[in-house]
């Protein structure tokens, strides 16, 4: 049977850091505490997780220059391609009204 | 592909110049066509882009194929766009 020892020293490291079961030398198995890793950048509205968008440690992200960071694009890095593009169709589509309206050649 | 024609003003979908209006100045083959802002005005680069990437507005101005930048930005003055863009800066 295994004990597992609990090695807690803060009440709330658990909030900050993830659990992870080890085996020590004595043949105990205890809890080491690592810090959490970072899930993927998501489209605002899909969840999607954007491409071009890396992730980790914040010391790790720092490192990086802003262009490989995310898509040189309105919205880049946050909103999905397809998304995007729907939002520019919504506003093209109120563009076009604005434009039908002003009695402009419309072919 | 009906309306890609040259001096269809258009919305760019894609890139880094998404969402910006441009005009198209030349068909090059099915796919592709080259546009231009004229930079000045919008900020769009004249450049070859794939026709998916272009959203066509009703708004079409009165150009040559493959006219320079200056008779662009001349032809698209008389335009109401035209005054909502500089109204807009």
């Amino acid at each position: 049977m295994r004990i597992i020892e609990l090695n807690v020293r803060g009440t709330r490291r658990r909030l900050k850091k993830r659990r992870v079961a080890v085996r020590t030398p004595g043949g105990k198995v205890v809890y080491h505490y690592k810090a959490k890793r970072h899930g993927p950048a998501r489209c605002a509205i899909c969840k999607k997780p954007l491409n071009a968008t890396p992730t980790g440690p914040r010391s790790f992200m720092k490192k990086l220059p802003k262009s490989k960071k995310r898509p040189n694009r309105p919205y880049g890095g946050y909103l999905c391609p397809s998304c995007f593009r729907k939002i520019v169709l919504k506003e093209a589509l109120r563009e076009g009204e604005i434009l039908i309206k002003g009695g402009i050649s419309v072919t | 592909m009906g309306l890609i024609e040259v001096g269809r003003v258009c919305i760019k979908t894609a890139g880094r110049e998404a969402g910006k209006k441009c005009v198209v100045v030349k068909i090059i083959d099915k796919n592709f066509v080259e546009i231009t802002g004229p930079k000045e005005l919008t900020g769009v680069r004249r450049r070859r882009v794939n026709v998916k990437h272009l959203l066509p507005l009703p708004l079409k101005i009165d150009i040559s194929e493959d006219a320079e930048d200056s008779e662009v930005l001349e032809a698209l003055k008389s335009t109401d766009l035209y005054k909502e863009i500089v109204k807009a800066e």
